[in-house]
């Protein structure tokens, strides 16, 4: 079971280093985080298969929680910010 | 019975990373902002969920379990709201949603 | 200034979140001997709450809720707390710090008294690191000046 979560967690950063294609050449602030938004969620699963990885799920599922949480709330500052700028 | 539950897992996480790879292509080929968030809002969430449903079958009745499910219903309900507060913020800035047979952006 | 945001989906989604998570914060805090975490990752949790609260409901309705001299107690408190646990152990016979001194006071054996002696120093160290970022936010999106503070504003007007 441990190789195929190894497995899980290649494919994903596969994808990380595919999205980061639009983060550098997205056209426009909006496109970059929309991107940014996308790599944050797939780091939280990368991060639980590290833990599962290390043997430490019980650690990284609280990393991977904190996680999740600023990236929706750095997710709604930027939107609010870049609403209010015009 | 250990058979079954390590089947069910494989299978949701097969299901996610299938969703992550649809949402990252959408993300690189869609023509404009809006079709873009479109494609990454609705595939990611879906993805996170069957993915945190997979770890947590493979868990068991534990804490942990618990602790993951938990992050699962936050990310159901925060994913669509994030998504909802870019694109609305994208309206205001004044962009434009793109038509058919304009040039892609 | 931050206005609030007239998006009913927003205000909705962040109303239900934040007392949640302040619930995590609040776990962070006091799991921080077994777990990842501590009193400064907690208490950056506890600020992050109050900013997604001032991000989607805007100055005046937080203001109303956690005003600014309250913010500025709290942090003194919780330097307070932390200076305090400190200088007892000191006063009790041991080093700054050295939690096991504390058993006289608690009643009950050293291990346990070193382990509620961090549990004490964490809470201050978190309340603290809460209303300092949170002031630092305040202070960041509003320029300084904050809008009931009219005397200040009136003198800022007549120099420029």
């Amino acid at each position: 079971m441990n190789e195929f979560f190894v497995a899980v967690g290649l494919g994903l950063c596969l994808l990380v280093f595919l999205v980061l294609y639009r983060v550098i050449f997205g056209p426009g602030v909006f496109n970059r985080i929309a991107a940014i938004s996308a790599v944050g969620t797939k780091t939280l699963i990368i991060l639980l298969v590290l833990g599962y990885v290390y043997n430490r799920v019980d650690m990284f599922i609280d990393i991977s929680m904190v996680y999740a949480l600023l990236n929706f709330i750095g997710c709604i500052a930027a939107a609010k910010y870049l609403e209010m700028e015009r | 019975m250990g058979y079954i539950i390590a089947a069910l897992s494989v299978v949701c996480l097969l299901g996610g990373l299938f969703f992550f790879a649809t949402a990252t292509i959408g993300l690189l080929r869609f023509p404009d902002f809006f079709t873009r968030l479109h494609a990454t809002g609705k595939g990611d969430t879906l993805a996170v969920f069957l993915c945190l449903i997979g770890f947590a079958i493979h868990e068991g009745l534990s804490l942990t379990a618990m602790k993951i499910v938990v992050i699962a219903v936050f990310m159901f309900l925060a994913q669509p709201t994030a998504t909802h507060a870019i694109s609305r913020a994208g309206i205001r800035h004044g962009l434009k949603p793109w038509v058919k047979g304009e040039e892609r952006q | 200034m931050i206005a609030s945001s007239d998006d009913i989906i927003i205000k909705t989604i962040a109303r239900i979140f934040v007392p949640f998570i302040q619930l995590y914060a609040l776990y962070v805090i006091m799991h921080g001997h077994y777990s990842p975490g501590g009193g400064f990752q907690g208490g950056v949790i506890l600020g992050a709450s109050m900013a997604l609260l001032l991000i989607t409901h805007g100055y005046d309705e937080v203001k109303r809720r956690f005003p600014e001299n309250v913010v500025l107690l709290m942090g003194s408190v919780g330097v307070l707390i932390y200076a305090g646990i400190g200088l007892t152990c000191l006063l009790l016979g041991g080093n700054y710090l050295d939690y096991g001194q504390l058993s006289v006071i608690l009643h009950v054996e050293p291990a346990h008294a070193r382990s509620l002696g961090i549990l004490g120093v964490e809470l201050g160290v978190g309340f603290t690191v809460m209303a300092i970022m949170y002031s630092i936010f305040f202070d960041i999106s509003t320029g300084g000046i904050l809008p009931g503070d009219d005397k200040l504003n009136g003198e800022l007007e007549d120099n420029g």
